[in-house]
């Protein structure tokens, strides 16, 4: 009985001070880079049910349940990665409705990433299975754009099939689902017609929802300036901004002027890094004469995730290496791309909103960055994800920040 | 006019590729092959998928492609003997299922270039599990068939000794050796060895070893000591080794229980298995002061462990490195001691005309921290990184790109690249 006195006194200590305590968990000393609430700057967060309750200057230790020290690194929103694929195990093979695709949680949570949106590896048809077997059973918020091939991304011909491209039944589907569809997609088409991407807008503006473009093969009967300046409405994407065969820079290696039109028009572009869509020729002259993507993305599958992408924070250094300040590759990696989507309530840290945190360790040093054809490029800085809270509860922790040592853990030998 | 040009090109590769013996070298690093007892500075040279030669100073004109890997340390592909890859069932729990995770995006990133998977599947499910994953992996994966014919389901099955069926297992493994490389016990809730007995009776049918999770602590009815020195063969595996969950470590006296040197002495092997609770610092620090090293590190890869204190496993070798244990020691714990235990003697070393999975691993120093299973953390000096990983020769990782060219130097390939562009154009 003796042996348990201690632990008693210990339990009702740990009862009484999580009764008693105004925070669950507060991260003290961080730099703080939220673009929604212009925070670039020395701020405590404090977390309560799951929630930002409060972030200012100094918050009083004494109030929280849990401090975790992270001075020295940056506290940010989590992640929102706008561009992955994550329909795997339905034993399709070659299909990013398949094999091609990953599980998200051992990808998402390591690198800061709390919201990836899965664009098209599901249209209509076979959404619902999707949601069932991804969707409902991962720890990350997994949202989707519906391809607007009824289903989806299923490789060859299935995605070439324009009789399989329905405006009506996508925009059902996605108002059926309006907390977790978020766009239509249209990608991977070879053919000369402007009907994919037409029949995607048609599906977006029925929905009230965003279209993301990649334009599969770039053909002279549908120009890709047209693509930006006319197909798409103010707020679609075009992913796969960097991409070789996109029609970027000039004979003078300057970004051509129709680029800045369609920002200028709300066009969004995307970089959707994957395993063929990030050339640093393009990216590196492009960024220079200030041509900049609007979202930083991984387009995360089995053909990126071990070549030149890697991980979403792995991406946001090579825009460190392009020369963009922190705070722009925070913004354009969680409340831009929450913008896209239109889920305002994602991606910053405002006081009453999901407590989804990332904290990043900012490296000095010399790292090497493939692109997607192996070419490499140096950069003197890396992100590397120290701590990932999602709705409050930590979910990664690389050194064991939020631990205890271990000669002091409860149920140690002496 | 053009076509001409590739031919040329064509022609001119061909034939430097003919000049040149080797399609890969690897300059200037540091090689640790426990196996051949190597341990200093050697260049390694891979042609064909195989390793070609190691040696000191092979000249870099002799390789289609020289990696500059100064300052590393090469060494065979890692094995990483206790994960779970049978993903993709939608089995609910069952590690047969969402416990589950696709081996490729966990292992060639850390440095891992075979992964046995210890009991996911029964031999009921093993041809579905071969067909799902094994068959469609980057990564080598080998199996140990779970004793319990339905698998690892997290459900009653894996108590129920009506499907326990050493014939079958044996009959399975037997069709598939050298893919199969042992059987497993694992989470066994009753007092009773009847799931052991009947996994080293399908082991001995099979001639392979058994790995044992010890399921539910019954210190009476089936001690530790028992199992390691009386229930398993010289070969076996126990895992878990620093759970402190069975024993392991005498917490009334702080001493590692003495049954584990026995099982040690007749020859039985302690494996790591970190997973989601079977790490504890203070029975690892024990383990390693009282003289009780660990003969494999592994992870026990699942979705319950890759986000917490486990990881991945360069940092679950890591931790044993930190540890005290020298680099060599902790790289034959997880490369030529592990394929020793699988039989798979072909792997897990670096001799010429062994099939070229190479890890090259820097060992950075600083401040890191690591936790156990209970979120428990040690604070190390020492971290491995993987930095590049090859499969049968093929760079299958490139953390900074050092098989890579400076993006500048590649640019004249602009033009004419991308699939779309040539077939749009068609």
């Amino acid at each position: 009985m003796t042996k348990f006195l201690p632990r008693l006194a210990l339990l009702s200590c740990l009862l009484a001070c999580s009764l008693f305590a105004q925070y669950d968990l507060l991260l003290q000393g961080g730099h703080v880079i939220d673009a929604r609430n212009d925070i670039d700057g020395l701020k405590d967060v404090a977390i309560k049910d799951g929630r930002i309750a409060a972030v200012a200057d100094s918050i009083d230790t004494s109030k929280a349940e849990k401090v975790v020290d992270v001075s020295g690194l940056y506290v940010t929103p989590g992640l929102v990665d706008i561009h992955v694929h994550v329909y795997a195990g339905t034993g399709m093979k070659g299909a990013y409705s398949g094999d091609n695709s990953v599980y998200p949680d051992g990808f998402s949570f390591r690198s800061g990433v709390t919201t990836m949106v899965d664009v098209g590896s599901s249209g209509w048809r076979n959404f619902p299975d999707f949601k069932q077997r991804v969707i409902d059973r991962a720890q990350t918020r997994v949202l989707s754009m519906l391809n607007i091939v009824g289903k989806g991304m299923g490789g060859g011909k299935i995605e070439q099939n324009l009789d399989d491209m329905d405006a009506d039944a996508t925009a059902k589907m996605a108002k059926q689902y309006p907390d977790t569809i978020v766009g239509v997609k249209c990608a991977h088409y070879a053919g000369p017609e402007w009907d994919p991407v037409e029949r995607a807008v048609a599906a977006g503006t029925k929905a009230d929802i965003p279209v993301m473009v990649d334009f599969g093969y770039f053909r002279e009967e549908r120009p890709f300036e047209e693509l930006v300046t006319k197909k798409l409405r103010p707020g679609d994407m075009y992913t796969h901004t960097y991409l070789g065969r996109v029609p970027l820079l000039d004979e003078n290696n300057k970004p051509r002027p129709y680029l800045f039109e369609a920002q200028k028009r709300g066009v969004k572009f995307d970089v959707g890094h994957g395993g063929g869509s990030f050339w640093w020729f393009q990216a590196v002259p492009s960024v220079k004469n200030g041509f900049i993507a609007d979202s930083i993305s991984t387009d995360l599958h089995i053909g990126s995730m071990n070549t030149g992408m890697k991980t979403m924070a792995n991406v946001m250094s090579k825009f460190l290496a392009l020369g963009l300040p922190l705070a722009d590759v925070v913004r354009k990696s969680t409340w831009e791309p929450a913008r896209q989507i239109k889920r305002t309530d994602l991606g910053h840290l405002s006081v009453g909103a999901g407590a989804d945190v990332a904290v990043f360790r900012l490296d000095k040093g010399e790292f090497g960055f493939l692109d997607v054809r192996g070419a490499r490029n140096m950069g003197d800085q890396l992100l590397s994800c120290e701590l990932t809270l999602r709705d409050g509860s930590v979910k990664w922790d690389l050194n064991g920040r939020a631990g205890t040592p271990w000669q002091e853990a409860q149920g140690s030998t002496p | 006019m053009k076509s001409l040009a590739v031919v040329i090109g064509l022609a001119l590769a061909v034939t430097a590729a003919a000049q040149t013996p080797y399609d890969i070298l690897l300059k200037g690093g540091h090689v640790i092959d426990p196996r051949n007892d190597l341990n200093a500075a050697r260049d390694v040279a891979v042609k064909d998928g195989k390793i070609a030669r190691v040696e000191a100073n092979i000249p870099a004109s002799e390789a289609a492609k020289v990696v500059d890997v100064s300052g590393l340390y090469v060494t065979p592909g890692l094995i990483d003997l206790h994960v779970h890859v049978y993903a993709g069932t939608g089995a609910r729990r069952g590690y047969n299922g969402d416990s589950s995770i696709y081996p490729d995006g966990f292992t060639l990133r850390s440095g891992v270039t075979t992964v046995v998977d210890v009991g996911s599947s029964g031999w009921e499910q093993f041809e579905d599990f071969k067909d799902r994953v094994i068959a469609r992996s980057k990564t080598r994966v080998l199996s140990m068939l779970n004793i319990v014919s339905a698998g690892m389901t997290s459900g009653p099955e894996e108590h129920d000794t009506s499907e326990f069926d050493p014939e079958a297992t044996a009959k399975m493994a037997k069709k598939y050796p050298g893919v199969i490389v042992g059987v497993k016990s694992a989470h066994y809730r009753h007092p009773d060895w009847t799931s052991v007995e009947k996994a080293v009776e399908a082991g001995t049918l099979a001639d392979i070893p058994v790995m044992v999770d010890f399921g539910s602590n019954y210190p009476d009815a089936r001690p530790l000591a028992d199992l390691l020195t009386k229930k398993l063969r010289p070969g076996d595996i126990y895992t878990h080794c620093f759970a402190g969950n069975r024993d392991e470590l005498l917490y009334e006296t702080g001493k590692i229980n003495p049954g584990m040197f026995a099982g040690r002495e007749r020859g039985v092997k302690f494996d790591v298995g970190h997973g989601g609770g079977s790490f504890r610092w203070d029975v690892a620090v024990a383990a390693l002061k009282q003289g009780f090293p660990p003969d494999s590190i592994s992870t026990d890869l699942h979705v319950g462990s890759m986000n917490r204190g486990m990881q991945t496993m360069i940092r679950t070798v890591s931790k044993i490195y930190n540890l005290d244990v020298p680099l060599y020691d902790v790289i034959k714990m997880s490369t030529s001691n592990p394929a020793n235990q699988i039989k798979r003697t072909d792997l897990g070393h670096l001799s010429v005309g062994a099939v070229a999975d190479i890890a090259v691993i820097r060992d950075e120093r600083g401040t890191y921290g690591f936790a156990d299973s209970r979120g428990a953390r040690y604070t190390g000096s020492k971290l491995l990184v993987s930095e590049l990983t090859l499969r049968e020769g093929d760079v299958v990782w490139d953390l900074n790109g050092l098989a890579g060219v400076h993006w500048k130097d590649v640019r004249e390939r602009r033009r004419g690249q991308g699939r779309g562009r040539r077939r749009g154009q068609r």
